[in-house]
């Protein structure tokens, strides 16, 4: 190997398939006979179905099968006290209402038109029961969860932050926010007999979903083929198996032909997760000359009454700084909704929100620049643990930010800057996420003619997984990417783990980078040769009459490894523009600096990131969705009134990577970027809004209103 | 969405003919908001008058005014150089509505049909008197940040999104419609309504009316105009207040004319009537702008969620006089 | 031509409306409900509806991607759902089905829609071009091209609406900054956040053309 590839800037190789509508997503395979299935939602939030009536929807032309709780003949695997029941279903299995939304129905016709038709037809009945949607009324009640994961944390002593000269104590709200991913969910479900089933559903994970399949319909795992090959993105909704899906093969295997079902735009409010509404109080302590003396992070997050949702929202204040004395609390809060999912940059997210505000807060306080606050804060080693970094250059971040940003042109005194007759404010935000590695499988297999196949069962929903692989193995192989294919989305391949932590390139990728090497071992071998160096493998197959060699690698953490904390770190600087007059909020310049390890990929890493800045952009400034607690239903659930970025609220946007390997996670040297893109985002602009107007804003969106 | 008789006439009086006084036969042209009402399960046509096949899809400059086809595109309409030349805030509003694929299918006339946007009138499972009249208004008291601060009833807080038919107002437009008693001419101040005790009635057509074109009188406001949109998002969003400002200035500064509607503060475009008595003969300055923003603010009445609109609303109208007189 | 054009409109209705009749006065289908024997056998082989259902439909000729097409649909179909469940060209992204997204555009006739809110019916006679027909053979269409090399897209399921935008947006003519672009790309959203990749695509295509 003579020169690296890893870090080339490679087009997608998925490009040409995206750009001519030629990539196949789950809902676009037309199987024969497929009928189609639209799911009918309770319109009340809590109680009980007392009757449904299908003859409406029944003697429409094209029906085929109405399913309810009163015709459901149950799951064969489905036993809600077994120790892996089909998690938190909510699926015609019994005749509780628990969200409204929830799924009471499923019609199954001849076309899409005649479904959708046919299920506003189905009337429901129900013995209504009192129920709490509004968190603020119901906060009190929050518990902390099951098991010893999310129980209080101390170090040194609780609350000390009120003890220190400098005090901040506030809250932060982060109302729900929706994945909303721009394909609908969807699944087509097809049994050959009644033990074999093939599905195509998004998702994020398709090994995890045929356990899923197979554990609620009591059959094989290898008898549950899952197609996944393109996902019209994620964000963490598709992370596990729904009740949709679960309904379509229930559906296909009773009416005995191939079933799709969407959700629609407005079923995927109710029915596929979201970010949290979360209430945070944070406090800081500090000396007058910066340095912290307490923190204290307690966090109230919102939760179904039928599962119980948990996130790391409060894990980062104890150790993104150096602080002696640390508390966290985190409970949640269960109210008669549907069940919230990890939403990119999950927890972490939303707790770096809190805690970056209320750090900049502390600055203002102390009237010390927010930079130097953190600096003099900087933990060289994990507090929590107390262990090593593998790797952590947020020094570097900072200062490369700072540089690109132009920090030395914000005033420490707020809204004293005007650009035109728009008020300019300058911020920063951090954050820190987990570097994982999971274990992973992959096959490869180097043909006679020098091309090769890689086979893994990950996903890709967005962030380029076969670009990336593809340039790791054409570095390892030195063969040129052209002739490399990459196929994933197929629970038939080698095990990989889900895509998501931001752990694909680390897991996934260490197992290509593993299956490379072991197949350059194999063909170094067949001439007994040193694998060192460069290979003819067309030659060698040739000369030892072999059509192809190919192999299976698995690939995981190292032991090593736990001796370290491993996290992706990340600098965000905001300028922003603010209206003084229409409150409206510009993002002029959002600059991201990363230390995420080594980069695979720099074109599509940079996409990543600048899109996880879209994402956080639309946290902090647009994205909201609201319930109305009278009747427990939101009334922004749609593509209209819930407000995600559109292209002209962005302006520009920069990506840095720092690009230093970390030693010990992998042998890549790989920390992912997928969440820490986003972590961060929020407090840097809010922080920029105070700069530039002296208003702080706590409880997101900020929306126009709230500047005026 | 429920089945429906599908006809397509080639004429105006068979298209009026067709449908008849029919409660349950609905015009579609561009279809942008009937098909998604109907989608959504809100309005449920048993007969459907696909109108776009008729003669009315022309803009004309007539006398000194513009008459535009009632099926003239938004985008039409908004690109047209005698439109632009001579009407740009028209223009600049129609612009800041929707996305460019929905201004190329919507249509004048049906821009000036667009339903309300209140949430609680698309949510079928909802009480809403303007859906289903005697079911009580779900904005009242619930979720009301995108209400009326203006002519509200106890019945009915929803407002009108179009930011078009703010245009049309402050340019005093009329529109022309055909129907079964034949062709009449509607003001624009007169053609939408306020709830009262009948929301389900939007504006005054008679049962049968079809839009045929609207007209506007001899341009004056060509130069010293703007469309400001306040939004949740910068673009394709639905107003929090919108405010659509025109000043015929003399040399000096001199306020000869002056218009001023808004969007998104009541149920139809709402003009600002007292303003714009009080800026007339004055000059461009911020102090008189300000003085006629707080006057145009007069009877303005906030819910729970919307109270916001108050402070708003007199900064837009602020703003988007500022802009129109190029005071930076 | 469909007869729908040429014929007087009154004439247009009779089969719809018959069908809707025999529906209303639900001779068969609400009797099947409570009558046993051969009735309720003829009902399982749904021969009733299978007459309805092509009753039903209405004829519709239009041109795709070049192709002429003569289909049958109900009148409530769209020309999205058309497209991608009658003709198998799902290029054309369903992301909301109510013309809130910009996933579902095509050109009918030149012109960028919202091909889910257009009921196929109104787009008789109309030429339509999708993601599908904008490439000449193997050769992409410059704005295809541009959308790979600036990586205008991760997930690539709004790609399809934005390109088609796009070539648009170079025809109207609104591409003098990137604000305008921005401005004028707003009814296609991005949920994987591409958008200064996609200005910087079309900027590219603009500055080859000029």
């Amino acid at each position: 190997m003579n020169k690296s590839l890893i870090g080339d800037s490679m087009s997608r190789v998925d490009g040409r398939l995206k750009v001519t509508g030629q990539a196949k997503y789950s809902g676009e395979y037309k199987l024969p006979g497929l009928a189609y299935g639209v799911l009918v939602p309770a319109t009340i939030t809590k109680g009980t179905i007392t009757a449904i009536d299908v003859k409406a929807a029944k003697r429409t032309p094209g029906v085929i099968e109405v399913i309810t709780p009163f015709n459901f003949a149950g799951l064969p695997g489905f036993k809600p006290d077994a120790a892996q029941p089909v998690r938190g279903l909510k699926l015609f299995n019994d005749k509780s209402v628990s969200f409204n939304g929830q799924p009471i129905a499923l019609v199954v016709a001849e076309s899409f038109e005649k479904a959708t038709y046919a299920a506003s037809l189905v009337r429901a009945t129900y013995q209504e029961e009192a129920f709490e949607t509004d968190f603020h009324k119901n906060r009190e009640k929050g518990v902390t969860p099951q098991g010893g994961k999310y129980k209080d944390y101390l170090r040194g002593e609780a609350n000390a932050y009120k003890k220190a000269p400098v005090v901040v104590e506030q809250e932060y709200l982060q109302p729900s926010e929706m994945h909303n991913p721009m394909e609908l969910h969807v699944t087509i479900a097809s049994w050959e007999g009644e033990d074999k089933l093939t599905v195509y559903t998004k998702s994020q994970g398709v090994v995890s979903t045929q356990r899923t399949f197979s554990n609620a319909f009591g059959i094989k795992p290898e008898n549950v083929q899952v197609n996944s090959r393109f996902v019209g993105g994620a964000f963490g909704s598709s992370l596990r198996t729904w009740p949709h899906e679960i309904a379509a093969a229930y559906a296909a295997r009773l009416v005995r032909r191939p079933v799709k079902v969407t959700l629609t735009r407005e079923q995927m409010f109710t029915l596929v997760g979201y970010r949290p509404f979360t209430i945070q109080k944070i406090g800081l302590g500090a000396t007058a000359d910066g340095k912290l003396l307490g923190i204290t992070h307690e966090s109230y997050s919102q939760t179904a009454t039928y599962e119980e949702f948990t996130e790391n929202s409060v894990n980062c204040s104890r150790f993104l700084y150096d602080a002696a004395n640390c508390n966290t609390l985190y409970k949640v809060v269960p109210l008669h909704v549907g069940v919230p999912a990890p939403m990119r940059g999950p927890g972490e997210a939303t707790g770096s929100f809190a805690l970056e505000s209320a750090l900049d807060e502390l600055s203002y306080a102390l009237k010390m620049d927010p930079i130097q606050l953190r600096l003099k804060n900087y933990a060289e080693r994990d507090p929590e643990r107390n262990l090593p970094w593998s790797s952590k250059y947020l020094r570097e971040c900072y200062e490369l930010g700072a540089e690109r940003i132009g920090w030395e042109n914000r005033s420490p005194r707020p809204g004293s800057q005007k650009e035109g007759e728009w008020l300019v404010g300058y911020g920063i935000g951090c954050g820190a996420f987990g570097a994982y590695r999971g274990r992973a499988l992959a096959k490869i297999k180097i043909m006679a003619d020098g091309s090769v196949n890689i086979q893994s069962a990950t996903s890709d929903i967005g962030p380029g997984t076969g670009t990336a692989m593809t340039l790791i193995a054409s570095d390892l192989l030195g063969v040129p990417a052209g002739k490399i294919t990459f196929e994933l989305g197929n629970s038939a391949f080698p095990m990989a783990p889900t895509q998501g932590g931001s752990s694909t390139v680390s897991s996934v990728g260490s197992a290509v980078h593993d299956a490379c090497m072991a197949i350059r071992q194999k063909f170094a071998a067949l001439d007994g040769q040193s694998a060192e160096g460069p290979l003819d493998y067309v030659a060698l197959l040739q000369k030892h009459s072999l059509p192809y060699l190919e192999l299976t690698e698995e690939s995981q953490s190292s032991e090593q490894a736990k001796n370290y904390s491993m996290y992706s770190f990340s600098a965000h600087f905001a300028k922003v523009h603010v209206h003084p007059l229409t409150g409206v909020v510009k993002v002029m310049r959002l600059v991201a600096v990363v230390d995420a390890g080594r980069i695979v990929s720099h074109k599509t890493a940079a996409s990543q990131m600048i899109g996880g800045a879209v994402g956080g952009i639309g946290m902090v400034l647009t994205e909201e969705a609201i319930f109305d607690d009278k009747y427990g239903r939101y009334v922004n659930g749609n593509f209209a009134d819930y407000h995600v970025p559109v292209n002209a609220d962005i302006h520009q946007i920069e990506a840095i990577f720092i690009d230093k390997p970390d030693r010990y996670i992998n042998p890549l040297g790989t920390k992912g970027i997928g969440e820490i893109s986003l972590i961060g985002v929020a407090a840097s602009v809010t922080n920029a809004i105070y700069n530039a107007t002296g208003k702080r804003v706590r409880e997101l969106p900020v929306t126009p209103d709230k500047l005026i | 969405m429920k089945p429906f008789q599908y006809m397509r006439p080639t004429d105006t009086p068979a298209a009026i003919r067709v449908k008849g006084k029919e409660a349950g036969a609905y015009f579609l042209a561009g279809g942008t908001n009937l098909v998604d009402l109907m989608k959504m399960g809100v309005v449920a046509p048993e007969k459907l008058v696909d109108i776009n096949r008729l003669p009315l899809r022309g803009i004309e400059v007539v006398g000194g005014g513009l008459r535009i086809g009632a099926l003239a595109t938004n985008s039409e309409v908004a690109d047209h150089p005698y439109v632009l030349e001579h009407y740009p805030l028209l223009s600049m509003a129609i612009n800041a509505g929707a996305s460019p694929q929905l201004r190329n299918m919507a249509t004048t006339g049906g821009n000036l049909l667009q339903r309300t946007r209140c949430s609680y009138f698309f949510d079928p499972t909802m009480p809403c008197n303007k859906r289903v009249p005697g079911s009580g208004c779900g904005a009242i008291d619930g979720i009301n940040r995108m209400h009326a601060i203006f002519g509200a009833s106890e019945k009915c807080i929803a407002v009108n999104p179009s930011d078009m038919s703010v245009a049309l107002r402050a340019l005093d437009a009329v529109v022309r419609v055909s129907g079964p008693a034949g062709e009449r001419s509607i003001a624009m101040e007169d053609f939408h309504r306020l709830p009262g005790e009948q929301p389900e009635l939007d504006n005054t057509l008679q049962k049968g009316e079809l839009i045929t074109a609207v007209e506007l009188p001899a341009p004056v406001f060509t130069k010293n105009v703007h469309y400001l949109k306040i939004r949740d998002r910068t673009s394709y969003a639905f107003a929090l207040v919108s405010v659509a400002a025109a000043l015929d200035l003399d040399g000096s500064r001199g306020i000869r004319g002056v218009r001023l509607a808004m969007g998104g503060v009541a149920h139809k475009p709402w003009r600002l009537g007292a303003a714009e008595e009080f800026l007339k003969g004055k000059t461009v300055t911020e102090d008189n702008f300000r003085q006629a923003a707080q006057i145009a603010m007069q009877g303005a009445k906030g819910y729970s969620y919307n109270q916001f609109k108050l402070r708003m609303a007199p900064n837009a109208i602020l703003q988007a006089l500022k802009t129109a007189a190029a005071i930076v | 031509m469909s007869r729908y054009t040429d014929k007087p409109a009154e004439q247009s209705g009779p089969q719809s409306e018959s069908r809707r009749d025999f529906f209303k006065k639900g001779s068969l289908l609400s009797a099947i409900a409570f009558s046993p024997g051969a009735v309720l056998r003829a009902a399982e082989n749904k021969w009733d509806e299978k007459i309805a259902d092509e009753w039903e439909k209405i004829p519709v000729s239009l041109t795709v991607n070049g192709a002429p097409y003569q289909v049958k649909v109900e009148a409530r179909t769209t020309l999205l759902d058309l497209l991608r469940e009658q003709l198998g060209l799902t290029g054309s992204k369903k992301g909301c089905d109510r013309g809130q997204c910009g996933a579902c555009t095509v050109h009918v006739d030149g012109v960028r829609v919202n091909s889910c809110l257009s009921l196929a019916v109104t787009n008789d006679g109309k030429k339509v071009t999708t993601i599908e027909g904008l490439a000449d053979g193997e050769n992409l269409h410059p704005m295809q091209e541009a959308f790979i090399r600036h990586d205008g897209f991760q997930c690539g399921y709004c790609t399809s609406g934005q390109i088609m935008s796009a070539v648009a947006l170079l025809k109207e003519g609104r591409t003098a900054s990137p604000e305008q672009i921005s401005e004028f790309m707003s009814g296609n959203i991005c949920r994987c956040g591409a958008y200064s990749n996609i200005v910087k695509a079309i900027q590219d295509v603009k500055n080859q053309l000029s």
